[in-house]
């Protein structure tokens, strides 16, 4: 039992946390009440994907993948497509915090609250 | 439904290939094809800056564009006319060179900004154009420059600041960024190639230093598009702010 | 030059967007003058490109020259060329329409009219892009400047946009999550190469993973009914001037990379697809009956129109639902001929606030003296929302039937019919305001020149008229184009 599990754990135990990490997101987006804490929750869940695609990256007995002199073969440098995705994951999810806080700037502003249950009070009132 | 969202998981870990497995899928099919071409196609020993900017081109010109995208659209979201007097960032520092000068007027900050500035830029322009051989790129030269920007706004000097860009000004400027990289492939159809096809922009070198002058254009237009985007993003969000020790 | 048209037509408003900005600054017409160059010059490559895929088949672009599963691929089949058109026309349109609305300064304004040409951009680059991350990353631009432009349209827009953004960031996610599944089991990012090894077999679980979380993704990017929790009001207070192009043609795009995944990569012959198309159906012939239910009980046009739009993208994936060859025809026609209603009648809309400074039904009393043309579109398009023939809406809700009996699923024409009849209450209230009702006397707020609205709300009024009716006119021949592409596909 005890050598089913860790033999898990070493070779599939990053995409447990991954996961954990994904479902922390999400739960936190549908449970939090303030906004400022749902956009952490977005991040969170963002960055949760891309550990998800780095995980394809890893290779055993891989090196960096710059050139070295002597080297190669294709078993020795790391996949770098994963790499590469994820620097265009990274600079959307920079674009969407940037253009969610100072969503979150225009709300504070306009209703003096960002938590959800008074904002849903005073939209009515406008 | 409530099934499914159980159940998934559960295949989910029995789907997906064992982590750092040689022979696993992602790490045979397409990704043996760029370790091994890399450098006779792209002329890049940094795979991953080849399979950025030279195999996946398309994708990285429309990420510039994301960033792009971001910045006007702060710019544009908080483009409104607040009602309350909001103090700007000039008015901010006019504050602060008179009120504040016998705190923040001290030596150190003002020296030790004016001393690293160069620094930090010369390191950059070293990252932009040595991404291609080792581990750098346009998005951290461009971050750097965004930076010392940055850097430079948090200095309260006495003279006037050589050039501040306001966020349209530098909207405008994130835009050329991506619009060099978009030029680069048209270039290349001019050259009667297809779209973003290195070899066959219109010089008559080498195709290996075609590839280079091709990536270098890129990496070019991702640093000013990233620099351009990062200060857009500070001036349209430091009108705003009222801070902490405002007088008024 | 011809054989770059695919990749042309996605640039070209590309680079007028990142110009704007900065040829705004240099003189206040500069950068609204290149946008419509640039979207005018999209829109007639895309028709020269839909006359060449029809004569010569399917174009496979490779950009920068490397084979498909290496490099990011172009696939434009006739499908795709229609619908390229068809946002080419409401996005040209869309550009003119918005001179009109929005903040006066002209930097903000050249901004918007940035904005606005990157949303063009990212549709045309979602319809004809053959990769699925260079999909995510459309999808993403797509998305941006949609929360964007909601967000302009005043304080409630903002609240929109930022709900909006919440669900569409979890959605981009799970859309990244399923390619990331399909990624670790093919190796492959190409959606042709991962068609080829998907149907070798021996991936049933790899597919019924990444496809739960693709439809999540799919479902809440095209507001399809139970995710369709952000789309009434940020369909409502959207930017006046850009409503046309988000509520048009934001939708239906969703729902054509779905199509392309479920049918194309997937393919029907997989057990869980089968599963799939039923739950397809449950939740269109829900959304069908709850968006014409709710539209009924809204005052506001605008907010009857967004939970129109639940219903109508009901029918889309009606379409999918029934799965064959017919009904996805009729899918795509009702796409096409919904992008026009729903753009048109919000053109109405526009059109109606910019003269009389009113969107509320109740004022509407015989506008009809003073805006003749605008009240025939109005008109037009509610007969089309409806399905009275000739209209365009008469001939997808046709194939759709004829889908459906074709499989024997009576239960879907019943709500075919029960749904249109629920159109048919709401949309003729909105007739009955126009014509019947006595006037309220509302003011002109805009009465120079001859014409009844300036030139730039005319001609998309006028053109999306002629197109309600054009393909409803020429619905065989529409038909026989998306047969060249769909012949074989599905059930």
């Amino acid at each position: 039992m005890m050598t089913t599990i860790s033999a898990f754990l070493a070779s599939k135990g990053i995409y447990l946390l991954t996961l954990i990490l994904l479902s922390l997101g999400v739960a936190g987006i549908i449970v939090c009440n303030n906004y400022m804490k749902k956009l952490i929750c977005m991040n969170i869940m963002q960055v949760a994907v891309i550990f998800f695609f780095l995980c394809f990256g890893q290779k055993d007995g891989g090196t960096i993948p710059v050139a070295v002199d002597g080297l190669v073969k294709a078993a020795d440098y790391i996949n770098p497509l994963p790499h590469g995705l994820m620097l265009t994951a990274i600079v959307v999810s920079l674009g969407t915090t940037g253009v969610g806080l100072s969503l979150l700037f225009r709300i504070m502003e306009k209703y003096g609250t960002i938590e959800e249950d008074d904002l849903i009070k005073r939209e009515k009132k406008f | 439904m409530l099934i499914v969202v159980i159940t998934v998981p559960f295949i989910a870990f029995d789907v997906l290939p064992v982590i750092g497995d040689p022979e696993s899928a992602p790490n045979t099919h397409v990704s043996d094809y760029y370790i091994e071409h890399a450098i006779d196609e792209c002329n890049s020993p940094n795979m991953v800056t080849a399979v950025i900017v030279d195999y996946r081109a398309f994708d990285t010109m429309f990420e510039t564009t994301v960033m792009f995208l971001a910045g006007i659209a702060v710019v544009l979201i908080l483009a409104n006319r607040p009602r309350k007097r909001i103090p700007s960032a000039g008015s901010y520092k006019r504050s602060m060179t008179v009120a504040g000068r016998a705190i923040y007027n001290t030596v150190n900050k003002d020296v030790m900004i004016s001393a690293i500035e160069p620094v930090i830029l010369v390191y950059a322009i070293y990252v932009l154009f040595h991404g291609e051989v080792s581990l750098g790129g346009g998005f951290q030269a461009g971050a750097l420059i965004g930076m010392t920007y940055l850097l430079d706004t948090m200095a309260v000097r006495r003279e006037k600041p050589l050039f501040r860009l306001n966020k349209f000004q530098s909207g405008a400027i994130a835009g050329l960024g991506p619009f060099i990289y978009a030029v680069t492939g048209i270039v290349s159809i001019i050259g009667g190639g297809l779209y973003l096809e290195y070899n066959k922009l219109p010089l008559d070198i080498h195709q290996a230093e075609l590839h280079s002058i091709g990536i270098t254009a890129v990496e070019v237009g991702v640093t000013i598009g990233v620099a351009g985007t990062i200060i857009t993003i500070l001036n349209a969000l430091i009108e705003r702010i009222s801070f902490d020790d405002d007088n008024d | 030059m011809m054989q770059n048209l695919p990749v042309l037509i996605i640039v070209t408003p590309l680079c007028s967007a990142l110009l704007c900005l900065l040829l705004t600054l240099i003189n206040k017409h500069f950068g609204r003058a290149v946008v419509v160059i640039a979207t005018a010059a999209s829109l007639v490559m895309s028709v020269i490109q839909l006359k060449s895929v029809i004569e010569d088949g399917v174009i496979h672009y490779a950009i920068g020259n490397y084979a498909p599963p290496f490099g990011i691929e172009l696939v434009i089949d006739s499908l795709n060329a229609l619908i390229i058109v068809v946002i080419a026309l409401i996005g040209f349109m869309t550009v003119l329409f918005a001179e009109n609305f929005g903040d006066k300064r002209p930097v903000v304004k050249g901004g918007a009219n940035a904005i606005l040409a990157l949303l063009i951009t990212g549709l045309l680059g979602m319809t004809s892009t053959g990769d699925m991350f260079n999909l995510y990353v459309f999808l993403e631009i797509t998305s941006l400047s949609a929360y964007c432009l909601i967000a302009l349209g005043g304080s409630k827009g903002v609240v929109s946009a930022y709900r909006y953004m919440l669900v569409g960031t979890v959605a981009a996610t799970f859309y990244l999550l399923g390619i990331g599944i399909l990624y670790s089991a093919t190796g492959t990012l190409n959606m042709g190469d991962l068609a080829t090894i998907l149907n070798e077999g021996g991936f049933d679980e790899v597919m019924l993973v990444s496809m739960s979380f693709l439809i999540v993704a799919f479902g809440i990017k095209m507001a399809l009914f139970p995710f369709h929790g952000w789309q009434p009001s940020a369909y409502t207070h959207a930017e006046p001037g850009t409503r046309p192009l988000i509520t048009g043609v934001m939708g239906k795009i969703p729902a054509l990379a779905m199509f392309r995944f479920f049918f194309c990569i997937y393919g029907t012959d997989f057990i869980y697809v089968r599963y799939l198309l039923v739950l397809l159906g449950i939740f269109s012939v829900l959304g069908m009956l709850y968006g014409s239910i709710m539209a009924m009980a809204q005052n506001d046009i605008r907010k009857m129109l967004a939970y129109s739009s639940v219903a109508q993208i009901g029918y889309i994936s009606l379409g999918f639902a029934i799965g064959t060859p017919v009904a996805l025809a009729g899918s795509f026609l009702h796409m096409m001929g919904h992008a026009f209603m729903k753009g048109g009648l919000f053109f109405c809309t526009g059109a109606i606030r910019y003269k009389f400074g009113t969107t509320d039904l109740n004022e509407f009393g015989r506008i009809y003296k003073k805006m003749p043309i605008t009240s025939g579109l109005l008109v037009i398009a509610s007969l089309s929302m409806i399905g009275i023939p000739p209209t365009a809406g008469f001939f997808s809700k046709w194939y759709l039937a004829l889908g459906a009996a074709g499989r024997h699923e009576w239960i879907y024409i019943a709500v075919l019919v029960i749904s249109s009849l629920l159109n048919a209450v709401y949309f003729f209230r909105l007739i009955e305001k126009v014509f019947i009702q006595s006037s309220k006397g509302l003011k002109d707020r805009w009465s120079k020149g001859e014409l009844e609205l300036p030139l730039t709300i005319i001609l998309p009024v006028v053109v999306c008229f002629l197109a309600i009716l054009g393909i409803g006119v020429f619905n065989v021949k529409l038909f026989d184009i998306l047969m060249l592409t769909l012949e074989g596909v599905g059930l």
